[in-house]
C-alpha cells in the first residue's frame, strides 16, 4: 500500500508540474499583453515597459516559470504588488491579491457546495437506482426512469432562476443563496446552500440514478449471482451483499471524476447563485486573461482530480476484495 | 477615466481587470429623466447641454451640501454589483466604477457639485474653491478648507496633498491618469519618472509649492487652463503620507470622506462605516445619510435586474452602481410603472464610433459616402434600442462635454437607415464607383449581426465590403498598430474632464500617432492640429468650449468617424430607498445623496 501511494503521488506530482508548464506556455502564446491592464487609459510606451519589468514579464519564459515555481516555495516580491508570502502563486492580474489566498479563501464555499450536494446525489441517485433495480419493469422503476430522463435534460441555469423566483422571491420559503461560514452558524450555512444543492444534484442525481438502476441489473443478470441464488440466500442478501457490491466499483469510479470536477469548480452553480468559490475564479481568470489566477484554479482542479483518482483506486481495494494494491 | 461600459467590456478586456473598456471619465451635463418622474413608457432622454456645466464660486464650494427633501440619516444601504472594485488607492483609479464608491472615502482638491436643476458646477472638495490661476493656467492656487480631517482625526495639510501627488510617480502607480505628473515635470517631452521618481527615497517635487498649512501651489510646464478640472478626477485624490502602505494601500485607503472601509473580502463583499472625523460642513457634494453601506459584488446583471425586480429582503434598500437593466427585461420594465418609478436613467459621458482609417482612405468623398451609407438605425435595434445602448451621434463630442453643439453634418438623423443613393453620388466624385472597404470587428454574437447589416448597406452603395473578424480579447492591439490593413473598427472613448481637450486630443492630435496610441483614425490634419493648440491655451471655459465644439465640426468634415452613440444608463434600485441619482460625471448611480426611507 504504502509502495503503491508514493508511486501514485510522484507520478501526480510530475503530472501537475506538465499541467502548470504548459497552461503557463499557452498562456502566452495567445498574442495580447498582459500588462496592458495595468497602463491607464492614455497608456506611454514607458510605462508600459515599466509594467512588463514590475511583473517579471520583460525576463525569458522559462525564467518567468522558473520563479513562479519557486515562489510557491521561497515567495515572491513584486514592485507592481507587493509582497507575496510563500506559497506564492503570484497575484492575480484582475484583483490585485495574492492567487493563493484568493483560493484558500474561496475553496469553503466550493467545498460546502461540492459535499453538501454529493449528499444529496448519493443518497437520491443510488437509493432511487437501486429501487429501480429492485422493482425492474415495474410502475416505481418506470417512474424512477423517466424523472432521471427528465432531471438529466434539465439545466441548471434553467432550473436555478426559476426556483430562486419561486421559493426565495415569490413564496419567500428559503433564504437567497449565498454563503455562511459552517463556523459561524451552521443552520444558516445549511438554509443558504439548500437550493444550490438541490439543483446541483436534480442533473447529477438523474445520471447515478440510471447508472445504479443499470448496473444493478446488470449485476443480478451475472453468473455468481445466479450462483447465490442458487445457494439458497435471499433476496436481500443477494441484493446488497453480492450484487451491490458489484455495481459500486463503476459508480465510485465516476463519482470520483464527478467530485473532482466540482471540486475545481461548479461554474454554472456558482455563476447562477452568485457564489464566491473556485468556479467563479475560473471565470474571471479566462475572462480577464489573467494568467497567474487561470495557473491557480488549473492546479487545483488538477489536483483534485489526480488525488480522487488517487483515493478511488485505494477504495476500489475495499469495494471489491479481488483488488489488491501493489 | 474609463467606462465600465457593457460593449467596449466585452472588447476591451485588454485594457483593464474585469473586463473595462477604454473609455475616460468624463463630466457632464448629461440629464436624462428627473428622479422618480416614472412614466409608464420610456422616457426619452435628453441631451443636456453644455452650457450647464459651469466652474462654481467660494459660496458654491461651502459645505454642507443642500438637504435631499425627505432624507433622514441611518440605516444600512445595500449595494449589488457585478465586480469587485479593481482598484482603491486613488492613484490607481481611472475606471467610473472605482470613482464611484471612492466619493464616500476619498476626497479631491476639486469635485463637481449637482444642482437640484440639473446644472453641473466644478467646486472646491478640499480646496475653498475651484482655484485660481493668474497667468493662463500655468500656476495653480489652491486653499484648503478648515476643519478638514482624515479618519484618524489628523489635520489634512497641504504637506498631504503634495504628497498624494509626489507619489503618483512611484514605479507601482501606473494604472491612472498621468496629467498632472507629465505638467509637474520641467520637460513634459520626456518620460516623467525620468525626472522625478516619487518620494519613497526621501526627494521632494519642487514644482508643488506648500507656503503654510493651507496653501498649495502647482507650478505647471505649461499653460493648462483647465488644471483645476484635471484634479477632480479621483486619480488626484488625497492619500496621507502617515498612512502610506504604498502597493498594500490599493486594498484598504485611509479615508478623508464620510465613510472608512471596515472590511473588504476581494470579490465578494466590502462594508463602509461612517468617519466620525469627518466634517459636513467642509463638504459641499456628500451627504452621508446611511450608517453603514454593505456591498456585495459577484451578481450579473440579470440577478440583480431580477432582485429588484422581486424587491424582497435586503434588496429594498439596495442600488447597484453600475448594473444596468438586463437587454432581456428592458422592455418589462418599461412598461411597468411601479419599476420605472425607481429606476435611473441618463446619458454617460461615453461615445462610441467607427474610425475611418484616414492612412488608408485617403479620399474624403470615399469617408463621406460610408458615413452617408452607413446603418446606425439598423445598428441600435440590433444592439437593443437606445435605452440599452444611446442615442445616434453625430459629432465627436458628447452633449455631456462644456461646448457641445448639436450638428448634423451627413443627415444621419434624417436617415438613420443609411442614404446608397447620396454615398453612390459621393463615389461617383471620387471616381472609384466601387471601392473595396476592409471592415475589421470583434467576433461576438452581436458584432456578427451588426456586420452583416453593414456589409449589406455598404454593398448596396456599391462598396465591395470585406469583413475581418478579430479577437475580443486582441482587438485593440490590433487595430491599435498605425500599419494596420483595415479601414474601419469600432472604438470608444469618454473625456477625462468635460472639457474638449481630452475628448478630442488624444484621438485626433495627428502628431499623437503611433502604435497603440488612441488616434486610431490616424487623421492628421495641420489645420486641426493647431485648432487643438489654441483652444489648449483659452483660459476661459465657455470660451474654450467654443473652440472644441468648431474643432469637432472640423473633424466631422473631414469624415475621420462614423459617430455610432452617445450613450446611455438604465437602472434601477430598491424602493426603500431615496436620492440614487444618476451622476452623469460616471454615467451610473450616484451614492452621494441616497438615503433609506424611514
Amino acid at each position: 500500500m504504502t509502495g503503491f501511494l508514493v508511486r501514485r503521488v510522484a507520478g501526480a506530482l510530475v503530472i501537475l508540474l506538465i499541467i502548470s508548464a504548459v497552461t503557463f506556455y499557452l498562456f502566452y502564446a495567445i498574442p495580447r499583453d498582459p500588462a496592458r491592464a495595468f497602463c491607464g487609459k492614455i497608456c506611454q510606451p514607458e510605462t508600459l515597459a515599466l509594467i512588463r519589468h514590475n511583473l517579471g514579464m520583460d525576463e525569458p519564459l522559462f525564467v518567468q516559470y522558473w520563479h513562479w515555481l519557486t515562489g510557491i516555495v521561497a515567495g515572491r516580491d513584486f514592485v507592481q504588488f507587493g509582497e507575496c508570502p510563500a506559497p506564492c502563486l503570484g497575484y492575480s492580474f484582475a484583483t490585485q491579491e495574492p492567487v493563493f489566498g484568493a483560493i484558500v479563501d474561496r475553496f469553503p464555499v466550493t467545498l460546502s457546495l461540492t459535499v453538501g450536494a454529493s449528499v444529496v446525489i448519493l443518497a437520491f441517485g443510488i437509493v432511487t437506482g437501486m429501487i429501480a433495480a429492485w422493482k425492474v419493469g415495474q410502475p416505481l422503476d418506470k417512474i424512477a426512469s423517466a424523472s432521471s430522463v427528465i432531471g438529466a435534460s434539465l439545466q441548471i441555469y434553467f432550473v436555478g432562476p426559476l426556483l430562486a423566483f419561486y421559493l426565495v422571491d415569490t413564496l419567500q420559503l428559503i433564504p437567497r443563496p449565498s454563503y455562511v461560514p459552517i463556523t459561524e452558524s451552521p443552520v444558516e450555512w445549511f438554509t443558504h446552500l439548500m437550493l444550490p444543492w438541490v439543483v446541483l444534484s436534480i442533473i447529477f442525481t438523474a445520471n447515478y440514478t440510471r447508472m445504479t438502476r443499470s448496473q444493478m441489473v446488470e449485476q443480478l443478470a451475472e453468473d455468481y449471482v445466479r450462483t447465490a441464488r442458487a445457494k439458497g440466500m435471499s433476496n436481500r442478501t443477494v441484493f446488497f451483499r453480492f450484487a451491490w457490491r458489484g455495481a459500486m466499483i463503476p459508480i465510485v469510479t465516476i463519482f470520483g471524476v464527478d467530485l473532482a470536477v466540482l471540486l475545481g469548480g461548479a461554474i454554472i452553480t456558482e455563476q447562477t447563485f452568485s457564489l464566491h468559490g473556485i468556479g467563479e475564479l475560473a471565470v474571471r481568470a479566462v475572462q480577464n486573461t489573467d494568467l497567474p489566477m487561470l495557473l491557480g484554479v488549473t492546479i487545483v482542479g488538477a489536483t483534485a482530480i489526480v488525488v480522487l483518482n488517487i483515493v478511488v483506486d485505494v477504495l476500489y481495494a475495499f469495494i471489491d476484495p479481488r483488488v489488491r494494491l501493489s | 477615466m474609463r467606462s465600465h461600459s457593457r460593449r467596449i467590456a466585452s472588447i476591451t478586456a485588454v485594457l483593464a481587470a474585469g473586463a473595462l473598456a477604454l473609455a475616460g471619465c468624463a463630466k457632464g451635463g448629461g440629464g436624462g429623466a428627473p428622479q422618480g418622474a416614472a412614466g409608464t413608457t420610456q422616457t426619452p432622454l435628453e441631451n443636456k447641454a453644455v452650457s450647464a456645466i459651469s466652474v462654481g464660486t467660494a459660496a458654491d464650494s461651502a459645505g454642507p451640501a443642500p438637504e435631499v427633501p425627505g432624507a433622514k440619516p441611518g440605516g444600512t444601504v445595500y449595494m449589488i454589483d457585478r465586480d469587485d472594485f479593481s482598484h482603491l488607492d486613488p492613484g490607481r483609479i481611472y475606471l467610473n466604477y472605482n470613482s464611484s464608491v471612492s466619493k464616500l472615502f476619498t476626497r479631491t482638491l476639486t469635485a463637481y457639485k449637482h444642482e437640484p436643476s440639473g446644472d453641473i458646477k466644478l467646486v472646491g472638495d478640499l480646496a475653498t474653491d475651484a482655484g485660481t490661476t493668474e497667468d493662463g493656467g500655468k500656476t495653480w492656487k489652491f486653499t484648503l478648507k478648515d476643519g478638514l480631517k482624515w479618519q484618524d482625526g489628523s489635520p489634512i495639510t497641504s504637506a498631504d496633498i503634495k504628497y498624494s501627488f509626489e507619489r503618483l510617480f512611484a514605479d507601482f502607480i501606473t494604472e491612472g491618469p498621468d496629467y498632472a505628473e507629465t505638467w509637474l515635470v520641467p520637460d513634459p517631452n520626456k518620460p516623467f519618472r525620468d525626472q522625478y521618481k516619487g518620494p519613497y527615497d526621501g526627494k521632494e517635487l519642487d514644482t508643488i509649492e506648500t507656503p503654510d498649512d493651507k496653501t498649495i501651489i502647482f507650478h505647471l510646464n505649461g499653460e493648462h487652463p483647465d488644471f483645476n478640472f484635471t484634479v477632480a478626477m479621483t486619480g488626484y485624490g488625497a492619500v496621507p503620507k502617515a498612512h502610506d502602505t504604498k502597493q498594500k494601500y490599493d486594498k484598504q485607503p485611509f479615508s478623508s470622506g464620510p465613510y472608512k472601509i471596515v472590511s473588504h473580502i476581494t470579490d465578494k463583499s466590502m462594508d463602509l462605516e461612517r468617519n466620525e472625523h469627518w466634517d459636513p460642513k467642509t463638504d459641499p457634494i456628500r451627504h452621508a445619510y446611511p450608517d453603514k453601506f454593505h456591498m456585495e459584488f459577484g451578481v450579473q446583471a440579470q440577478q440583480s435586474t431580477e432582485r429588484f425586480m422581486a424587491d424582497t429582503g435586503n434588496d429594498k434598500y439596495a442600488f447597484t452602481f453600475h448594473n444596468a437593466v438586463a437587454a432581456e427585461r428592458v422592455q418589462e420594465v418599461l412598461g411597468n410603472p411601479e419599476l420605472m418609478k425607481r429606476s435611473v436613467q441618463g446619458l454617460t459621458p461615453f461615445t462610441t464610433f467607427y474610425n475611418i482609417n484616414t492612412k488608408r482612405i485617403t479620399d474624403i468623398n470615399v469617408r463621406k459616402a460610408i458615413i452617408a451609407a452607413w446603418p446606425s438605425k439598423q445598428i441600435q435595434q440590433i444592439s437593443g434600442g437606445e435605452i440599452n445602448t444611446g442615442k445616434i451621434a453625430t459629432t465627436v463630442l458628447s452633449p455631456t462635454v462644456l461646448g457641445y453643439e448639436a450638428f448634423d453634418l451627413y443627415g444621419k438623423l434624417a436617415k438613420p437607415e443609411g442614404d446608397p443613393e447620396e454615398a453612390k453620388r459621393l463615389l461617383a466624385q471620387s471616381g472609384n464607383p466601387n471601392p473595396t472597404v476592409v471592415y475589421a470587428y470583434n467576433q461576438t454574437p452581436t458584432q456578427e449581426k451588426i456586420t452583416v447589416a453593414i456589409k449589406e448597406a455598404l454593398t448596396k452603395a456599391g462598396f465591395k465590403v470585406v469583413a475581418k473578424p478579430l479577437n475580443p480579447t486582441t482587438y485593440y492591439d490590433a487595430i491599435g498598430v498605425v500599419d494596420n490593413k483595415y479601414d474601419i473598427y469600432w472604438g470608444g472613448w469618454a473625456a477625462d474632464w468635460p472639457t474638449g481637450s481630452t475628448a478630442i486630443q488624444p484621438l485626433f492630435d495627428g502628431r499623437l500617432i503611433a502604435d497603440n496610441a488612441s488616434n486610431y483614425s490616424h487623421l492628421n490634419v495641420p489645420e486641426i492640429n493647431e485648432a487643438i493648440d489654441k483652444a489648449n491655451e483659452i483660459t476661459d471655459a465657455a470660451e474654450a468650449g467654443k473652440a472644441w465644439a468648431a474643432i469637432d465640426r472640423m473633424i466631422m468634415e473631414q469624415a475621420a468617424i462614423v459617430p455610432e452613440y452617445y450613450q446611455t444608463y438604465f437602472g434601477l434600485y430598491g424602493s426603500g430607498l431615496g436620492g440614487v441619482k444618476f451622476d452623469p460625471i460616471e454615467g451610473e448611480q450616484s451614492a452621494l445623496d441616497i438615503y433609506v426611507k424611514q
